[in-house]
């Protein structure tokens, strides 16, 4: 089996033509069926900033949305903004009321990780037993005028250390940052799992990431760089036992579905 | 047959690169079922002189020239580089000459640069020019180079009809004038695939219907980046078995001359 972990639908506005992001979800789906991979855990949280409620919550209508289109597909994560932190609470209630597939929760961009406005939101998901996935990359020239908080494994670690407890993946190695400082940068927070999606493909990462994290931190994800992360899963240096873990397994035992 | 357009050995200033060697970048190769790869060195883009690259890449292809192609590394701006040129094309058999205008410090409409292409041109060397060589957000805190600009290359293909060119690692190509000046331009440059989705978004099958299978080529970055991911590319591309036999060699044989 092969879990996609790190996939969106397109953000549309409520009431706006949607034919275009809605077709771009149709296309990731059939590139999912014709890649292999059996289930997409999906999230949109690519939304204007900063997020108010009515924004994220339609925002994961539109995964609820998609998970009706496309029914056993995919498992839902929800996006919040945690600096609403009455209506995000409220948020990871509805979704998951609204469905028995809601497994993550996701933070991008909206707060640093580390940042105290989130800890309500990351206490809710351990209560829950949910995942939390975080948007990072250590870029080493962000624009002066960068309008987002610096996320980066550091900011990761410091919140896994801060909850033990918390079952967290790390976005993207191959976002496009210094893969090299992140792997290491985790490699003594054990909470904290990889996934390897991302646009880059850089040889070597994949090694590396089996050195410092194991298989048994690692995670498949394409984060809508499908051929990149397929090309680099099938380039795995690993065992079919192995590739089952870092391609389902890992996943699904963070879920509690395994 | 399939050759890689976009392979590279050597090392590289900003991290560890495996597989770097004649022997090892044949390994990689044999993983994935390439059977010429066109290879310059790494190294080069760095040296301040960039034709000790050149050198070393003779000792790592000497004894693979069947299957290792080499392309050079110079820099215009830099003293001796004609003779270096003919040096490539001589003794190291080179039938290409990789340009590097950001790490050299010099644009493409300078005249060190159109000297070099035509010298190159007129050798029958195939230049080939790499938009990028890593991603930038992972850019070594001293060091900052950004991508070649696609309409600095329409210019440069224009100015030059009859050299052949291959633009390596790039994307979003559909809005240059490469693409969108297609017509009107000479019909002398090709794109290299290697950074270009055909699942999703599907940019590889929007150039193949923008500029046709003949104006592509099958590459990889290979041995900064895995092979398998330029294979999957490949795989989604919806086209007729004859127009993958272009783009997987039959477009870089004809550029190479061995048609």
């Amino acid at each position: 089996m092969l879990i996609d972990t790190h996939a969106h639908v397109m953000y549309s506005q409520p009431g706006a033509d949607d034919s275009a992001q809605r077709t771009l979800d149709a296309a990731y789906v059939e590139a999912a069926d014709a890649l292999g991979i059996d289930l997409l855990v999906i999230s949109c949280p690519m939304v204007p900033k900063p997020t108010p409620p009515e924004v994220f919550r339609h925002a994961n209508d539109l995964v609820l949305d998609a998970m009706a289109k496309w029914p056993g597909k995919i498992w839902l994560t929800t996006y919040v903004n945690p600096g609403w932190p009455r209506e995000a609470l409220a948020e990871i209630d509805r979704t998951m009321a609204a469905t028995d597939d809601m497994v993550a929760l996701k933070l991008l961009r909206d707060y640093s990780c580390a940042d105290p406005v989130c800890f309500p939101v990351v206490e809710r998901c351990i209560e829950l037993g949910l995942v939390i996935i975080i948007h990072q990359a250590h870029h080493t020239k962000l624009p002066p005028d960068y309008p987002y908080p610096k996320v980066d494994a550091a900011d990761v670690v410091e919140l896994a250390r801060r909850y033990p407890e918390a079952k967290i993946i790390a976005d993207h190695i191959g976002g496009g940052g210094d893969w090299e400082w992140t792997i290491k940068t985790l490699a003594e927070a054990p909470n904290v799992f990889q996934e390897i999606s991302g646009s880059q493909f850089d040889e070597g990462c994949l090694e590396m990431m089996l050195e410092y994290l194991g298989v048994e931190r690692m995670v498949f994800a394409c984060d809508c760089s499908i051929s990149s992360s397929v090309g680099k899963f099938q380039a795995l240096p690993c065992s079919d036992e192995e590739k089952e873990k870092i391609g389902s397994a890992n996943f699904l035992q963070l879920c509690g579905r395994l | 047959m399939i050759i890689d357009s976009n392979a590279y050995l050597g090392h590289w200033a900003f991290r560890r690169l495996r597989y770097n060697t004649g022997e090892g970048l044949l390994e990689l190769m044999d993983r994935v079922g390439i059977d010429r790869a066109c290879v310059s060195s790494a190294s080069a883009i760095m040296y301040r002189n960039s034709h000790a690259g050149n050198e070393e890449l003779l000792e790592e292809i000497d004894e693979h020239r069947e299957r290792l192609i080499p392309f050079a590394v110079l820099n215009p701006t830099y003293p001796g580089w004609e003779r270096d040129l003919r040096w490539c094309k001589e003794t190291l058999g080179a039938k290409g000459l990789r340009l590097y205008p950001p790490y050299h410090d010099y644009g493409l409409d300078e005249d060190c640069c159109h000297e070099m292409v035509d010298a190159a041109a007129e050798l029958g060397m195939v230049i080939e020019i790499p938009i990028t060589v890593h991603d930038l957000r992972q850019s070594h805190w001293l060091v900052e180079v950004l991508p070649v600009a696609a309409n600095d290359i329409a210019v440069l293909v224009a100015d030059h009809p009859a050299a052949k060119f291959v633009i390596l690692q790039g994307n979003g190509f559909a809005g240059s004038e490469l693409v969108t000046q297609l017509e009107q331009l000479p019909a002398n440059y090709w794109f290299e695939m290697s950074l270009q989705d055909s699942y999703y978004r599907k940019e590889l099958q929007q150039m193949k219907a923008s500029v046709g299978a003949e104006r592509l080529v099958f590459g990889t970055g290979i041995c900064f980046r895995y092979p398998e991911s330029a294979f999957v590319r490949m795989e989604g591309l919806q086209a007729t078995a004859g127009e993958k036999e272009m783009i997987f060699s039959g477009n870089m044989l004809g550029l190479l001359g061995d048609e």
